[in-house]
């Protein structure tokens, strides 16, 4: 009954494991990524044989990135605006009016001792009356005063710009003698950094949502054409195929998808920041501001794709992975 | 090459599809599973191809107990099997030739050597001239045998066949079988699943008989 004499011994599945790694690593290796690179090729053809539904996956993940990248532009944007509205988050500290020159220098030098203060500037009555008259335009109704109403000022540029630390650093100036009032304003620093984090919340949880957005239109994506394939899945499951093996064109399809997407998203990124740009820049102006909408940049180009791609691998992957348990031969 | 210790398998809740099956099969052998439809002649070879796991008892392949296949090594076990299937499972969206190079691809094998040995088993089921063609562009015997030809290339130690000639007219089946008998004779242990009777008992091969999930023959060849 034995009449094969061929050696099947070689073929043995239990022990293969360190020989066949041992032996044959550099082909297999060679294999693996002889494998990658038809999958790879194979299923970008795949995508480029139906051009319209894979523009139209990849448009619907643009669109899902384009939400939260383009929030997540407009908020750095705030940050640079923050960091100059910093610079002006000053507190004003009236001097007592009965001061006069000398005097009102000596508390200048003594509030610029302070611990937390970064810079101390003398205002003294004739200069803020001379900027009030600029200011204000009433040359005519103050030259007619016959003293000037107006109190030496220190402007103080805090170390810390904290509003909480403003606040102390304020009441401890009052403390200093000689000074009659320290006034901060920062009700409205504190709605706009208020704004901003309520913004940066908002990206968060739409860079969240939207991310599942992705994996839900890749997963999807990915489920019917593992459902169109399905035959051939079985075919070379039977005949050997490990899963790694099966999952792969899947997952470079994904990977596709997901870099279509982000490129179309600096597409439609690039678009809308042209056609926003010239009211921003005029509403900016019209508050004597200058500000341009920041742009994706390269290294923010780069990202944006990286992680779309990214995220279709990965929705390729979990769509892959239970539709496989799904799939058994018949 | 295939033992079978008291093997029982049942589907759900229902009736037992195989019941206390015993049998061994030496290597090189050849042999015949026969049996009516619904016997649990697919039930049997899934067992062997390790698509099932049998509710009781063992079956063991080349001296490995099936049930102790860890999932990863699944695969590989199948790469010794090659199955030749009724419908034949070809894929119409590639070549002839593609579709007999599947296994090897599977394998990793180097693309040249890969060629070489596709031509081969073309060029032992005769239908070298057909490498470029599309399986829809071939009759059914050819598909059958570009079919088996996919089951030997990468040279298996153990050949199942379910239902081989279950659409083919006598003539073809003959033919098959005889390309069957062709590949047991340079050692593959062959076993085929047929209902084709008139058929099994020309070939005078060993033949294990099912009904209703027993077995109720085992006859030697003659």
């Amino acid at each position: 009954m034995t009449r094969r004499t061929t050696s099947s011994e070689s073929q043995r599945p239990a022990r293969r494991g360190a020989r066949a790694s041992q032996v044959g690593l550099e082909s297999r290796t060679r294999a693996w990524l002889r494998h990658h690179r038809a999958m790879w090729l194979d299923s970008a053809q795949r995508l480029a044989k139906r051009p319209l539904s894979s523009l139209l996956t990849m448009l619907a993940i643009a669109i899902a990135l384009v939400l939260p990248s383009g929030l997540w532009l407009a908020l750095d944007s705030a940050r640079l605006l923050d960091a100059e509205l910093d610079e002006s988050a000053t507190v004003t500290v009236y001097l007592d009016t009965r001061l006069d020159e000398r005097e009102a220098m000596d508390v200048a030098a003594r509030l610029r001792d302070q611990a937390p203060v970064a810079g101390a500037r003398l205002v003294t009555a004739a200069e803020g009356l001379a900027e009030f008259q600029q200011g204000v335009g009433l040359e005519d109704a103050l030259a007619s005063l016959e003293d000037n109403p107006l109190p030496a000022a220190v402007v103080v540029t805090p170390a810390d710009t904290d509003p909480d630390s403003v606040r102390v650093l304020a009441s401890n100036l009052e403390a200093v003698e000689g000074v009659d009032e320290a006034r901060v304003d920062l009700a409205w620093l504190e709605r706009l950094r208020r704004l901003a984090e309520l913004g940066q919340r908002l990206a968060l949880a739409l860079a969240g949502l939207f991310g599942l957005g992705v994996l839900l239109v890749v997963g999807n994506t990915i489920r019917l054409a593992v459902e169109s394939r399905r035959q051939e899945i079985e075919v070379v499951t039977l005949i050997g195929a490990t899963h790694a093996f099966v999952r792969r064109p899947f997952l470079y399809s994904g990977a596709w998808y997901g870099l279509g997407g982000g490129v179309l998203a600096i597409v439609l990124l690039v678009l809308g920041g042209h056609w926003l740009s010239a009211p921003v820049t005029a509403l900016a102006e019209s508050y004597g501001a200058h500000f341009t909408l920041p742009r994706l940049g390269f290294g923010g180009s780069v990202l944006l794709c990286f992680c779309s791609t990214l995220l279709g691998w990965l929705g390729a992957w979990l769509a892959v992975g239970r539709h496989l348990a799904d799939i058994k031969p018949r | 090459m295939i033992v079978f210790e008291h093997v029982g398998k049942r589907y759900g809740g229902r009736s037992e599809a195989l019941a206390d099956i015993n049998f061994r099969v030496g290597r090189g052998e050849m042999l015949f599973l026969t049996g009516h439809s619904g016997a649990g002649k697919s039930s049997l070879l899934r067992l062997i191809m390790r698509l099932e796991k049998p509710s009781r008892g063992r079956v063991l392949v080349a001296g490995h107990d099936l049930d102790r296949f860890h999932l990863s090594q699944i695969p590989y076990y199948r790469r010794q099997i090659g199955v030749v299937f009724q419908d034949h499972q070809l894929l119409f969206d590639r070549s002839v030739f593609a579709n007999v190079a599947l296994p090897l691809e599977i394998q990793g094998v180097e693309p040249r050597e890969a060629a070489r040995r596709v031509r081969a088993a073309l060029d032992k089921v005769g239908l070298l001239y057909r490498e470029t063609a599309l399986p829809i562009e071939l009759s059914s015997g050819e598909r059958q045998r570009i079919g088996i030809a996919r089951a030997v290339v990468n040279k298996p130690s153990l050949l199942l066949a379910d239902e081989p000639t279950g659409n083919l007219d006598p003539q073809l089946s003959a033919d098959i079988m005889r390309l069957f008998e062709d590949f047991n004779r340079i050692g593959t242990t062959v076993m085929v699943a047929s209902h084709d009777l008139a058929l099994i008992t020309r070939l005078r091969h060993r033949v294990l008989r099912l009904r209703e999930g027993r077995l109720v023959g085992d006859e030697e060849a003659a």
